[in-house]
């Protein structure tokens, strides 16, 4: 029963009552109906075309041949650029940390972010004033953040240098961003900075709605402090929890501003993550082919990391 | 029975709608020293960047160099500096771009996202295709859209800029959307039916007016988004009169000699606008974000 699927998708992202209920209630639709539905997605449907077909009718053709920024598809060249790119420690080197700093970035931010949801949730209260704190880091523009950070990691005057002098004095100068194995932490931090915030509202939101009959009832049944939690909250703001890991791994797999910004892939190319590097090829060294040829990598690697954890997602909404 | 029960959840997920003061806190435990130590922890983490960032803004360059972290005397310099910049064009270019984008983005998103959710027009396959270019960096696109742009005589010009922001964000725009069609009473829906109304009446006098707050909410996350955006802006407004807000910073920070104070001063500048945002409409902003990105 091929509706019954459909439902049962529906019912893992929405709440059950209402798809079903439509369900059960619906005619077959009228021939303008019909027209009026097809004629309300032509405008999402075109955007898809331009957005995701059309790129990638590009980028596919463009990985295939020898291409220039101005002069694109000049001869097919086969798998050629596969192998280049494949070889290149370069993009090896770029893939390797882009996935290294999607999950430690998502790790922390979840981490934290959960931690805080929780303890406002615990806490007296979370009035506007929390809210409105909690939601600034988040509507800064990156390039904002990037310059921002960049002053507190300066080392000629920095806030962080200024507090290790001021705390030990004698202690050398810390220019964390031109060190070729601490620099991507200092992105990194910057970015748990910016968007740790948006876990926090998910979770929150998740803690407050959860139906508080069913914490009462266990209540009643003797559970209390750990058990509770470990038993009842958790479990229903776990599929949040996991969702927001998930939204959190795909902007960190997006990272290009900061970069830019903060360390421009340096250095040496420590901090060349996939969309920086993708960028300079293009740009820089204006050759389109290896260019869309990362591109498509990253695709691949992207949607192999991020498909087991949206598998997870579901199976906890569905339970 | 089934339908009582519809009806009691519809009508409990509208008086949930907005994220209001009055929600009973369900958490029944005594609030822990722990928890508010965290909380205030948090609320410090989160303020003093954005506040050493002001206080940077009112010092000269000696007194950063020294390593002063409150300026004993404040250097207005850096905000008239900034203020006769081009700093406050690139706000207004960047505030233009990002409004025109998010009304633009809801026109073309709201149809879809409506049809989509309630009558899954286009199958699985489409409502799941429909954030698939969200999932990649926005630079695989930007080649393939340069050229469009080029091909329509749009590059370099506002115009370009806007009606990018308006595609890119409507995949974006359709998921946070669909949160808020589905909690509306399917029984509204009907009985506009039932009354006669045609799908388009149906859509623009029954459902546009019960979804305002999601509209307003959804339209300003985008907006937000689009005031944002870097990578777009800097290849589709080279020119000094078209470049957004942080195309200029991202300039000036490859200035031979760079002036933090000024630099500090005008990324405020650029910053106030969305904060008098945030702080104005901060319960439509939370609203969108926790009700579009999981669907409870």
């Amino acid at each position: 029963m091929s509706t019954d699927t459909l439902q049962r998708a529906e019912a893992a992202v929405a709440p059950p009552e209402a798809p079903e209920k439509s369900q059960t209630f619906r005619r077959r639709p009228r021939i303008s109906e019909r027209f009026h539905h097809r004629l309300f997605i032509a405008p999402s449907v075109l955007v898809l075309l331009v957005l995701a077909a059309y790129p990638l009718v590009f980028i596919a053709s463009a990985a295939l041949t020898q291409s220039s920024l101005g002069n694109p598809f000049q001869e097919f060249v086969g798998t050629e650029n596969f192998q280049t790119a494949l070889t290149s420690s370069a993009v090896q080197n770029s893939l390797t940390l882009g996935t290294g700093y999607a999950f430690g970035v998502a790790a922390a931010s979840t981490a934290l972010g959960t931690a805080t949801a929780l303890a406002l949730w615990r806490s007296l209260r979370a009035g506007a004033f929390v809210r409105t704190v909690l939601l600034l880091p988040m509507i800064v523009p990156p390039v904002i953040v990037g310059i921002l950070w960049s002053f507190i990691f300066s080392p000629s005057g920095g806030l962080l240098d200024t507090l290790i002098r001021r705390f030990t004095p004698g202690s050398g100068t810390y220019a964390i961003l031109s060190d070729t194995t601490w620099a991507i932490f200092g992105v990194a931090l910057a970015d748990v900075w910016e968007w740790t915030p948006l876990v926090v509202l998910l979770v929150f939101t998740a803690l407050l709605s959860q139906d508080p009959e069913i914490t009462e009832a266990a209540q009643l049944d003797g559970a209390s402090g750990f058990q509770l939690f470990r038993h009842i909250t958790l479990p229903m703001v776990a599929g949040t929890i996991v969702a927001a890991f998930l939204i959190r791994l795909i902007l960190a797999f997006k990272v290009f501003d900061l970069v830019y910004v903060m360390t421009s892939g340096g250095p040496g190319s420590s901090t060349q993550v996939p969309a920086y590097l993708i960028w300079r090829s293009a740009l820089q060294n204006f050759d389109v082919g290896i260019a869309a040829t990362i591109t498509l990598l990253l695709a691949v690697v992207v949607t192999v990391v991020t498909i087991p954890i949206f598998l997870i997602t579901k199976r906890l909404r569905d339970d | 029975m089934t339908s009582t029960i519809n009806t009691t959840n519809a009508a409990k997920a509208l008086s949930s709608r907005r994220f209001r003061k009055e929600i009973p806190q369900p958490c029944q435990q005594k609030p822990s020293l722990l928890a508010s130590g965290w909380v205030l922890l948090s609320l410090v983490a989160a303020l003093v960047p954005l506040l050493y960032l002001l206080s940077i803004s009112f010092m000269t360059q000696g007194q950063i160099a020294a390593g002063i972290l409150l300026p004993t005397e404040p250097a207005f310099r850096n905000w008239a500096n900034a203020w006769h910049s081009p700093i406050p064009q690139g706000v207004l270019n960047s505030l233009i771009a990002a409004a025109g984008g998010a009304i633009l983005t809801l026109t073309f998103a709201l149809p879809g996202a409506w049809t989509i959710a309630r009558h899954r027009t286009g199958g699985k396959a489409l409502s799941g295709l429909i954030l698939s270019p969200w999932l990649l960096p926005p630079i695989v696109a930007i080649i393939p859209l340069l050229t469009l742009l080029r091909i329509l005589g749009l590059t370099n010009t506002l115009e370009g800029l806007t009606l990018i922001y308006a595609l890119i964000n409507v995949p974006v725009a359709i998921w946070l959307l669909d949160g808020f069609i589905r909690r509306i009473p399917i029984e509204v829906e009907e009985a506009g039916r039932i009354d006669g109304a045609n799908e388009w009446q149906l859509l623009t006098r029954v459902v546009v007016p019960m979804l305002i707050p999601a509209l307003i909410a959804v339209g300003v996350i985008v907006a937000i988004l689009n005031y944002n955006e870097f990578l777009f802006a800097t290849f589709l407004t080279q020119s000094q009169d078209t470049q957004t807000v942080p195309v200029l910073l991202a300039g000036m920070l490859s200035e031979r000699v760079q002036d933090f104070g000024r630099l500090a001063a005008s990324s405020l500048m650029a910053v106030i606008p969305v904060f008098t945002i945030a702080v104005l409409l901060q319960r439509y902003l939370i609203e969108g974000l926790t009700t579009g990105a999981v669907k409870q």
